[in-house]
């Protein structure tokens, strides 16, 4: 029971109260450049979310299995970037196989999952956090869920703000920007939400 | 087949030096890392209780070690110990300085990433002052009815703090009992 | 384009951050204070320059399929470098950026250069190229590091230079806050840029 209890208080933290994107920072580059469309949103989404949870247990293996026995915690960088690249590389494969038309949909936006800085974020953060396994791979999946709730709210607002009237100056990045300072104003009310 | 064979051995090879030229400057920056930490929480046990000259360790607490604090002659004139707890966004470290009475004699704030101009300002000298000869029972901030005022806005900081101290006094106690009864056993 | 042109390019008019809109997540994240916005500028230059200087030397021996791969060993290792090396002699400032020097290895800037330029270019060029977009991406975060630092400090450089009646603007340098400098930045740029 204490176990769920566990998890649901990590779920809140990675969802809301330390949400990757608005308070971390961590995400933004495929934040601000998918965020356009709610389709495409959404696949990218769950992209996200496969890699970061595997990234998560990969990435937690190679440290406590392979870097700190062989005291190579200095190598952590470079093998960390290295298995994400190789998951993003397998999930591109993998996509391409199996469903086509969701492939060509998110076009170049793939091969980008491997810069997204919340990916390697979530996977040194894991470790910082001496989480255990079970608990890096679900906060993996969760802060891939918050990435992915952020970007849909985006979508949806800028869907909408196609047909308003903005300064040309304003259109496009900076407007993307002040609605994602106004999201993050709002996130910020679940500050100090402890379970 | 060959070929994507040749390109992992390349990229292997290309990762090989790289590895090779990290551990050569890790062995050059590590020891100092060492140092400079260690330095750093001798500086800390000084700063609680700057009387001091002779720190004896006497056990572990919260994974640091505990020290009795002595002066020239040899008599205790308090302890060292360090409090930790997880406050509103990061662990907090807090090196404590205690008399034999374990009534506050002086605490430093040694690790924390609070928010900046909320939180973080636990670390400036004047809310290590709120802390002064507090004793634990009245080790309790204003909403719970104790002396200490929080830090505007930062109100789960000071209260962190507070209670880890508490809860790192309790284990004192307990540590410090365990050690005498093992001394007198001897 | 000249020598001098390559330089001077990355400072206003192909800005990374302004204009390319690249490296976003430490932009936001670091420049709550000078201080860490130039602690942040110097490191990733380092980076920036040391991995253009490599690759634009060994692009010949690189295959082209594992291109991206082999930048990405070559950018991690200057990262783990400069993060053992601060770590050491910098603690304090080591401490305040925090994930975030790790995370210099998916700064879009930086692979972006590798791939645009310097996989493309001689080694002086590459040089000076790495120099220009090091020193505009510092450029960028000082200014919004300025912005948010005097706003919600009333400080620059841990110095006070608003009177003691000024209330900071707590929100500058909280998450939102880095958010709305940001747009209103852009905003203002692509202003002058219509003008």
């Amino acid at each position: 029971m204490e176990f769920i209890g566990k998890i649901f208080a990590l779920a809140v933290a990675a969802i809301f109260v330390q949400n990757f994107v608005l308070m971390r920072f961590l995400g933004l580059c495929p934040y601000i450049g998918v965020s356009k469309k709610l389709d495409s949103a959404l696949g990218m989404g769950m992209a996200v979310i496969f890699v970061m949870t595997m990234a998560s247990s990969f990435t937690w293996l190679i440290q406590t299995h392979l870097l700190v026995p062989l005291k190579l915690e200095f190598l952590q960088t470079i093998a960390f970037i290295l298995t994400i690249a190789s998951l993003v590389q397998l999930v591109e494969m993998i996509i391409q196989k199996t469903a086509p038309a969701l492939y060509k949909a998110l076009g170049v936006f793939l091969p980008l999952i491997t810069t997204n800085c919340a990916v390697l974020g979530v996977a040194i953060l894991n470790i910082n956090d001496e989480l255990s396994f079970i608990e890096s791979v679900f906060n993996g999946f969760f802060a891939g869920v918050g990435f992915t709730l952020v970007l849909l709210l985006m979508a949806g607002i800028r869907e909408r703000l196609e047909k308003a009237e903005i300064p040309p100056s304003m259109k496009g990045m900076p407007i993307a920007m002040i609605v994602a300072g106004c999201m993050a104003l709002a996130f910020l009310g679940f500050s100090g939400l402890k379970i | 087949m060959k070929y994507y064979l040749k390109l992992g051995f390349i990229l292997l090879i290309i990762t090989a030096f790289a590895s090779g030229i990290l551990a050569f400057i890790n062995s050059l920056t590590d020891p100092i890392i060492k140092i400079n930490e260690k330095k750093q929480k001798e500086e800390a046990r000084l700063e609680v209780h700057p009387e001091a000259v002779i720190f004896d360790s006497v056990g572990v607490l919260n994974d640091e070690v505990v020290y009795i604090a002595k002066v020239e002659d040899g008599s205790i004139i308090g302890y060292t110990f360090m409090a930790i707890k997880y406050g509103y966004s990061s662990d907090i470290k807090t090196m404590v300085g205690v008399k034999p009475d374990y009534s506050i004699n002086k605490i430093k704030i040694i690790s924390q990433a609070e928010t900046p101009g909320l939180g973080a300002n636990c670390g400036n000298p004047e809310f290590h002052d709120k802390f002064l000869g507090l004793s634990y029972d009245n080790l309790l901030v204003d909403k719970d009815g104790g002396n200490i005022i929080s830090i505007t806005g930062a109100t789960i900081t000071t209260r962190t703090i507070t209670n880890s101290i508490k809860e790192a006094l309790n284990s004192l106690e307990k540590l410090l009992t365990d050690h005498s009864l093992e001394e007198v056993a001897e | 384009m000249n020598l001098f042109q390559e330089f001077t390019k990355g400072f206003v008019k192909e800005n990374p951050v302004f204009i390319m809109a690249l490296g976003l997540c430490p932009t936001l994240a670091v420049t709550s204070s000078v201080e860490n916005a130039i602690g942040m500028g110097l490191a990733a230059t380092f980076v920036l320059v040391f991995s253009n200087m490599i690759i634009s030397l060994i692009k010949n021996l690189i295959p082209a399929k594992i291109r991206i791969p082999a930048y990405i060993v070559v950018i991690a290792s200057f990262v783990t470098i400069v993060d053992m090396v601060m770590h050491a002699y910098f603690p304090a400032v080591h401490k305040n950026l925090g994930l975030f020097i790790p995370l210099i290895v998916v700064n879009c800037i930086i692979l972006g250069r590798a791939e645009a330029f310097a996989s493309k270019n001689n080694l002086t060029r590459s040089l000076v190229d790495g120099f220009g977009m090091g020193f505009g991406f510092t450029l960028a975060l000082v200014v919004i590091g300025g912005i948010r630092e005097v706003l919600g400090a009333g400080q620059f450089l841990g110095f006070n230079v608003l009177p003691e009646t000024y209330k900071p603007m707590l929100v500058a340098i909280l998450a939102p806050g880095a958010f709305l400098v940001m747009g209103l930045l852009m905003g203002l740029m692509n202003l002058k840029k219509n003008k």
